[in-house]
């Protein structure tokens, strides 16, 4: 009983932690800027008035419709979820030290490393986490799209039918899983690495309890790309930047848009892997998936047909086995 | 109505009185059977508070560049009318002695000093004899301080005889062989026409030995830390029978007393605290015996309040190896800097071998606990060496006569390693836990810093 009372109140942390925590996508903040970015996107853009801009954006049948209502329900049950998994995942401290021994024990710091000054190694150190940061999640995505087995998860990000910043929250656990995997590799080896070179000069610099250009990029509106708004930066930067626009297409039903712009942040890793599409102010599209049922917002339906899919993809010639890169194939 | 009051205040005050008892200790009661002598209560360890201030007193003379004659009057000597070197009074913080007579007289630190061999210095020497040899060397510099072999001998003196006079004393004899049953029994006087029996004597030593105020239990490891400052700021919790002066016997905290203090208050681990209340309970245990011989089982408990306390006393030691570890690692760190810029590296030099002489000092003392450390102890001496590696890349090797040798060792960037090794090994040997100057410690905070990713955040 009383590790239940204990468990629910940690729930109720986690939860609240989405929306007052600077580390997390939908922190109050960063919503609030992406609605001022918003509107002041659509008067200028579409020429509406302030209240107009504003009716739009907040629509009943964006932000209660069935797609959005799974969505929160996803974003309750899945910190419950993840909460109980957490002590199974991967350890980043566990990483970090070992790494940090194993360097000390087969190498030795290069000498150059002591004339970095501590707001450079800062600077190097928190610069690479997210460049490198960035890279892996663009790999791990396009992964979940070519591999089947990991595609029957991400399905379920890919079945939102209308787009609110809390999409980005609609995720099935054992993709989540995979996400702390990865953020656990990346960043125990960078801190390993980074402390191993330059020691206790290496801080995070921080913003808003985040990586300064992961608090940056939140507050630029990030939050647009799972939202109604296609607003899109023109073709020079976005070779750079990934946009609200362009991550709409990533979502658009239509399959030549599938398996286009993978990337979170910057648009470097889909140009170099030919899989860059320009956004465009005007785009109007449609997102979901082709093949969805209409049961597919049920939280029952979300959480265990990856399972059943998954499983089939290890069974030969079943239908429903291929992968979202492998249906693009096809389809061509 | 009256008399019910009357009993219930009486009660309380019994209950409160017996509660301060317990907190505190002191005066406990005289159970040596027929005894004819003035004395109120059974404690006592005025001789061991005697040796920490003659520690105490070593410590500040080779520091200030003493002769020889004049440590070895402290150190070996056991004339009378030896003035107290340190601690002496303060502004905002007055002790109440100033002779070592005034505390117990005839004492002298080299008589307890352990006479086992010690592995981690070269030249086979028994702790004894190395605590001589160091005392003799030290007087041959200046401060203390011989910057060829990179020996910090105030350090390595003080540190080594914390461990060798102290500790050794404490965990190895009076907590270990005299509490075998045939040893000091309790149903006799410790001595002819003595206040307190065997047992309760052989207890107080080991208790006076670890260096603890009387009242601890009543103080926080804070307050115990600015007392061994002497910090004014620790006086009013120093001085707890309020004459205002604090008694060195009895209110001044010494040696791994008060670096248990350090450990603890910065909140992860309660050493301090931990081995006072067992000393206390095993002492209440003994005078509840009212000067019979102990049972087996009265012996049986008492041995495992001596097992809490020569574990937490072990660790003690072990934090300070981990500590200062970490001193010399960031030293190292700054030599090289220092080196690779072709600056002056005098400073940061006597810094590292001040550090490195505390280090080594703690190292010792681990092996004078009447425990084989086996390969542990091995690892230790084999990382640390029998100095510090010094900037040309030498180290000491050997001891021929009584000259330290010194031969090519590993690099310094190399020997910078062998400081996280030694962190590793306080680890997973002793299980330290408060690991004051961690070097790993910043792998730690990035990752808080960087936060969970349990909210399964998509792309």
């Amino acid at each position: 009983m009383e590790w239940l009372l204990s468990f629910i109140q940690s729930w109720f942390t986690e939860l609240t932690g989405l929306v007052s925590q600077g580390s997390k996508r939908v922190f109050v903040g960063y919503l609030l800027s992406a609605a001022i970015i918003a509107v002041v996107w659509l008067m200028w853009q579409r020429r509406v008035k302030f209240l107009s801009a504003l009716g739009w954006l907040f629509q009943r049948n964006l932000w209660w419709s069935s797609s959005s209502r799974s969505d929160y329900q996803l974003m309750v049950l899945n910190q419950a979820v993840m909460l109980l998994l957490s002590p199974l995942l991967l350890s980043k401290l566990a990483l970090a030290t070992a790494l940090f021994y194993g360097l000390n024990d087969w190498i030795t710091r290069p000498l150059w490393s002591l004339e970095i000054s501590v707001f450079w190694a800062s600077v190097i150190f928190t610069s690479c986490l997210f460049v490198v940061d960035d890279a892996s999640r663009y790999y791990l995505h396009r992964l979940m799209h070519r591999w089947p087995a990991l595609w029957a998860f991400h399905r379920v990000h890919h079945t939102a039918q209308s787009l609110t910043p809390f999409t980005v929250l609609r995720t099935h656990p054992i993709e989540g899983v995979l996400f702390g995997l990865r953020n656990a590799i990346v960043q125990g080896l960078m801190i390993g690495l980074f402390v191993f070179l330059l020691g206790d000069r290496v801080t995070l610099l921080s913003l808003l309890g985040a990586n300064v250009f992961t608090a940056v990029f939140n507050l630029l509106g990030a939050n647009l790309r799972h939202s109604p708004v296609p607003m899109s930066y023109g073709k020079v930067l976005e070779s750079w930047l990934i946009s609200p626009a362009q991550h709409q297409i990533h979502h658009s039903q239509a399959s030549q848009h599938w398996d286009r712009n993978f990337g979170v942040v910057m648009a470097v890793w889909d140009r170099l892997g030919n899989t860059l599409e320009y956004g465009s102010n005007t785009q109007q599209l449609i997102y979901g998936l082709p093949d969805q049922t209409p049961n597919e917002h049920q939280l029952v339906i979300l959480y265990w047909q990856p399972f059943k899919n998954c499983w089939r993809c290890f069974q030969r010639n079943k239908p429903g086995t291929l992968s979202r890169t492998q249906q693009n194939r096809h389809n061509k | 109505m009256n008399k019910t009051l009357l009993s219930i205040v009486v009660a309380t005050s019994i209950a409160l009185s017996a509660q301060t008892h317990a907190a505190v200790y002191a005066n406990f009661p005289i159970t040596v059977k027929n005894y004819t002598g003035d004395k109120t209560h059974s404690e006592s360890f005025a001789g061991q508070m005697a040796r920490h201030n003659l520690h105490n007193s070593v410590k500040k003379l080779i520091s200030k560049g003493a002769g020889l004659e004049q440590t070895s009057d402290y150190f070996s000597g056991k004339l009378a009318g030896r003035a107290i070197i340190d601690p002496v009074s303060k502004d905002g913080f007055p002790v109440l002695q100033t002779q070592i007579d005034e505390l117990s007289g005839g004492k002298n630190l080299s008589g307890k000093a352990y006479k086992g061999l010690i592995t981690g210095m070269p030249g086979g020497l028994t702790g004894a004899e190395l605590l001589a040899l160091m005392v003799d060397k030290a007087a041959q510099t200046e401060s203390g301080f011989d910057p060829l072999t990179g020996y910090d001998y105030t350090q390595l003196i003080s540190k080594f005889t914390m461990g060798a006079v102290f500790y050794n004393q404490a965990v190895d004899v009076y907590l270990d062989e005299k509490l075998a049953a045939d040893t000091k029994p309790n149903s006799e006087a410790y001595k002819d026409g003595a206040a307190y029996t065997g047992k309760e004597h052989v207890w107080d030593e080991a208790f006076g030995y670890f260096g603890a105020p009387a009242h601890t239990l009543e103080l926080t490891a804070e307050d115990v830390y600015l007392i061994a400052k002497q910090s004014p700021k620790g006086f009013s919790k120093a001085d707890y029978n309020g004459d205002g002066k604090v008694s060195l016997i009895t209110e001044m905290a010494y040696a791994h007393a008060y670096y248990a203090a350090g450990f603890d208050k910065g909140g992860k681990t309660q050493y301090l605290h931990t081995i006072v209340q067992a000393f206390l309970d095993g002492r209440n245990l003994i005078s509840s015996a009212n000067g019979e011989a102990l049972t087996d089982a009265q012996r049986s408990e008492l041995i495992d309040y001596a097992k809490v306390i020569k574990v937490q006393w072990q660790r003690i030691i072990a934090e300070a190896v981990f500590k200062y570890a970490g001193s010399v690692y960031g030293d190292i760190e700054k030599l090289e800097t220092i080196i690779e810029a072709n600056g002056d590296a005098g400073k940061a030099y006597r810094s590292y071998v001040k550090h490195w002489g505390e280090l080594k000092g703690f190292a010792l003392a681990l092996e004078v606990g009447g425990v084989n450390l086996g390969e542990t102890g091995v690892k230790l001496n084999r990382l640390l060496g029998y100095s510090p590696v010094l900037l040309g890349n030498t180290q000491v090797v050997a001891l021929v006569g009584d000259e330290f040798v010194q031969s090519s060792s590993v690099s310094l960037a190399e020997y910078r390693v062998h400081m996280i090794k030694l962190q590793k090994l306080m680890i997973d040997a002793f299980g330290v836990e408060a690991r004051s100057k961690d070097v790993t410690a910043n792998l730690a905070e990035l990752v808080d810093a960087l936060g969970d990713a349990l909210a399964a955040e998509n792309d």
